[in-house]
């Protein structure tokens, strides 16, 4: 009772003018930036923050994190358009959602994506409201080894990410491994595969990466076929928006489940929406009675990954809000603008002031209902984009990218470093090596390496740590249990033993 | 956030070093006869904009701290005083911001005590900030603190030497990652206290908080200012602070000496630098406008609110600050036996 009481205050606060009037602005700005390519949350957001200098604290933290979470809903639109990433996470949503667009369903992906954006932001904010500090506990229990072992779960699992050759698709997450040890060694401080460059010895850019092979690399190959049909904009009714009742069937397990896959992955500090979205879609794809339907515009392949996008993002602010332990760079900017105003987040915020805490929780919520008014409307708006000529078009869009790539670290390398990778892109199109997989193993591998060694250390070398702590287990055991299902042998009995049991069942 | 890393920068220190350091203060004579020809030109200093490179991302101690300086510098000197950001390759980026420029004073780079740790750690730093760059003030000051869990073992410092030494090898203190002024300043406890224990790095201090409170690390080597929530929230409690006193914010907090660690101290800064060969009156132009600033009752106020101190040293006393500090780490890095990088 207690809670309701206090979710009473947090919206009586939330929905007071001037925190809607900052909400609708933050979640505008955040949708904005969010379609454009390669322009994401974080430079939105450390660019805001001086403004917020100037604010009250609430007004401040409601517009900061409408960015947040707006910058997720827009994300996926230019995936599914024009098969060009807004952010590294909405990479997947190309998969399905651009060939969805080819078949001349832009419009049902749009809708769709937006409704799970919806339904995951808001799971994670029910788990928020209702189970906020003992969630933030749990998150905070696992150990580097229970790190170790989630990645390796995430690894095996993506070698389902792609279509074609099972061989190039694990050849590419290898690629990506190497391409993740590139910069500094947290565990040594050694810089590897630098070649001496100052530019990279940090790490190559995930998002130079990440917009040269899925942004760059497309334009590149649209400029080979020349130009494609314009669609013609009278063709794009209302009523081409709306799924059809499969459509439906497929999208609401689906949204579920990425739902719940996001907020596990979202409320561990330093795993980050791309790896949750890119894990709901391969968990898809294992449990799809038809896979061969995933990378031909699978409602599953667009609904899941986004459900998981927004509900990690929401997830995110479970450990910083209840905790003050931000699981990445921008929760960590967010703190940061909270301690400026002689906030400090943590377990004594909610006794402290909670009219604060339960203010902007509840101010999530209504930012999540302003996304869904505005971006439905909006899909018709963004499917007329596609009655943009290419030669318009493209420029614009690589022009975007360029600014988005710079903007992350003021870093004219960087832009180039995403032309470079999108030459890579295009060759690897070409040759059917799939892109996916390299940018998984791109983001697992240094948390891979980083999580194994610490473990390690803390465990003076022993590598028992891996199996005698039971998160670490559970999911050693879960990727043993996938790598055995990819024996054919052995999927035959599994499917023989769950058709034997659902028969006894009846 | 604030998650001030004390970032290393890659250091150069050759053999040539000191016969560098000799042709510096030959470069020096040189200049300061020079000055008298650009002495017009000192006075109308400066002449447009001043970028100050600050190689940390925004929101970092080192950020707000010169953003703040940087709005009072403006208002004395009648031009923009601009913070720039170049974070990466732990101050290079940033210091290859400033060798592009012109000798003019209108490049400003952000040097802090971690360049003086890089240029032990590093074989090769790719520039000299002795001899390449010529020192104008520090800003911010800052010490460290040891932190400990509030329901662990440990009420003081002495608590965990004394169980350190109980069981060799078995305890471990989470830092960030190697190279920093926290990693080398639990290096340096280390060997100061003759114990023998793990030192794990991890990525922000947020990632070691999470540590420190599910029981993985015994002791944090952090900044009290990273910490400050932390502490709010009875999450971590600092035994004790590495400064030659106290810190103001936190009064009750022996230092490590009075801890009885004798001679342990730990002190960071954060200063400007801008290229060799700027005309010396338009260093001492900046020089004064600093010391201004860090006299500030405002200034000193919001430094101490983000838990630093506010202060200038003359140019020369800077160079003798950066060479004693440079010398002190080598010793530390030599006797840890950190292998070059």
């Amino acid at each position: 009772m207690d809670t309701l009481t206090n979710l009473g205050l947090g919206f009586q606060a939330a929905l007071s003018f001037e925190n809607l009037l900052f909400c609708l602005f933050g979640v505008s700005l955040g949708t904005f930036v969010g379609v454009l390519p390669g322009i994401g949350a974080l430079a939105t957001i450390s660019m805001c923050l001086p403004l917020t200098f100037y604010l009250a604290p609430m007004p401040a933290m409601i517009m900061l994190a409408g960015i947040f979470y707006g910058a997720q809903y827009g994300s996926s639109t230019a995936s599914i358009l024009l098969n060009l990433p807004g952010s590294a996470p909405a990479a997947i949503t190309c998969l399905d959602g651009y060939p969805m667009a080819q078949q001349g369903r832009a419009g049902v992906a749009l809708f769709l994506t937006t409704i799970a954006s919806f339904v995951g932001g808001s799971f994670s904010i029910i788990l928020m409201i209702g189970f906020a500090p003992i969630l933030a506990s749990f998150a905070i229990s696992f150990s580097s080894a229970d790190y170790f072992s989630i990645m390796i779960l995430a690894l095996v699992a993506a070698s389902t990410l792609s279509n074609g050759s099972f061989i190039k698709g694990i050849a590419m997450v290898g690629v990506g491994l190497l391409l993740g040890m590139v910069g500094t060694d947290i565990s040594s401080g050694v810089a590897r595969y630098t070649f001496g460059t100052v530019e990279i010895s940090d790490g190559i850019s995930l998002i130079a990466l990440a917009m040269g092979l899925f942004g760059v690399s497309e334009i590149l190959s649209n400029l080979m076929h020349g130009e494609h049909a314009v669609v013609d904009a009278r063709a794009i009714t209302f009523k081409s928006l709306i799924p059809t009742r499969q459509d439906m069937r497929e999208f609401w397990p689906a949204a579920g489940r990425g739902s719940v896959i996001g907020a596990i992955v979202g409320m561990l500090p330093g795993t980050g929406p791309t790896i949750a979205t890119f894990m709901s879609y391969s968990a898809e794809k294992r449990l799809s009675k038809n896979p061969e339907k995933f990378g031909k515009g699978a409602i599953e392949g667009i609904s899941s990954p986004e459900a998981a996008n927004n509900s990690s993002v929401q997830a995110a602010f479970i450990p910083t809000l209840t905790l003050g332990i931000p699981g990445d760079a921008i929760m960590a900017v967010m703190l940061g603008g909270m301690l400026i105003h002689g906030i400090t987040p943590g377990p004594q915020l909610i006794v402290d002031n909670p009219v604060l805490f339960w203010g902007v929780i509840a101010s999530f919520w209504l930012g999540n209902i302003f996304l869904l008014i505005l971006n439905i409307p909006l899909i018709g708006v963004w499917v007329r984009l596609l009655t943009v000529p290419y030669h318009v078009l493209y420029p614009a869009m690589l022009f975007f990218i360029c600014i988005g790539v710079y903007s992350v670290n003021n870093s004219t390398f960087d832009v180039l470093l995403t032309l470079m990778f999108g030459v890579i892109g295009f060759g690897m199109m070409r040759f059917n090596f799939p892109a996916a997989p390299l940018l998984l193993g791109f983001v697992l591998g240094p948390l891979l390496e980083e999580n194994f060694r610490r473990a390690l250390v803390l465990s003076h070398g022993d590598l028992g740590v891996f199996v005698s702590r039971p998160v670490s287990l559970v999911f050693l055991v879960l990727t043993l249990i996938i790598l055995l299902a990819s024996v054919p042998q052995i999927r035959g009995g599994l499917t023989r033993l769950i058709r034997g049991r659902d028969a006894i069942n009846e | 956030m604030l998650n001030f890393k004390n970032e290393t920068t890659r250091s150069g220190v050759s053999c040539l070093r000191r016969a560098v350091l000799g042709a510096a203060a030959v470069a020096a004579l040189a200049v300061g006869t020079m000055g008298g020809t650009f002495a017009a030109a000192a006075q109308d200093y400066p002449t447009k904009p001043v970028r100050i490179i600050v190689p940390f991302g925004p929101g970092g101690l080192a950020d707000i701290s010169m953003r703040l300086a940087g709005e009072q510098l403006t208002q004395i000197l009648g031009q923009q005083f601009v913070v720039e950001n170049h974070p990466g390759a732990g101050g290079v980026a940033a210091a290859n911001q400033l060798l592009k420029s012109d000798p003019d004073g209108h490049t400003l780079v952000v040097m802090s005590n971690g360049t003086t740790i890089a240029m032990s750690l590093f074989n090769d730093l790719g520039y000299d900030p002795q001899t390449q760059f010529a020192p104008i003030s520090t800003l911010a000051w800052f010490d460290l603190g040891l932190f400990a869990s509030p329901s662990g073992d440990y009420a003081t410092i002495g608590d965990f030497i004394a169980k350190a030494k109980a069981e060799p090898g078995q305890l471990n203190i989470g830092t960030v990652n190697p190279g920093s002024t926290q990693n080398l300043a639990a290096e340096y406890f280390r060997s100061a206290t003759d114990i023998k224990v793990n030192i794990v790095a991890y990525r922000t201090s947020p990632d070691i908080l999470a540590a420190l409170i599910r029981g993985e690390i015994d002791l944090v080597v952090e900044s009290p200012t990273a910490f400050a929530a932390a502490i709010k929230n009875d999450q971590a409690k600092m035994l004790a602070v590495t400064g030659a006193v106290r810190n103001p914010s936190h009064p009750d907090v022996p230092t490590t000496s009075e801890a009885g660690v004798e001679g342990y101290e730990v002190s960071g800064w954060n200063a400007l630098y801008t290229l060799a060969g700027t005309p010396d009156d338009v260093i001492a132009k900046l020089n004064k406008a600093i010391t201004e600033v860090a006299a500030m009752p405002e200034i000193q106020a919001k430094f101490a609110e983000l838990g630093t101190t506010a202060k200038a040293l003359s140019p020369e006393e800077m160079a003798t600050q950066f060479e004693n500090d440079r010398a002190h780490w080598a010793k530390i890095i030599e006797s840890a036996g950190i292998e070059k990088r």
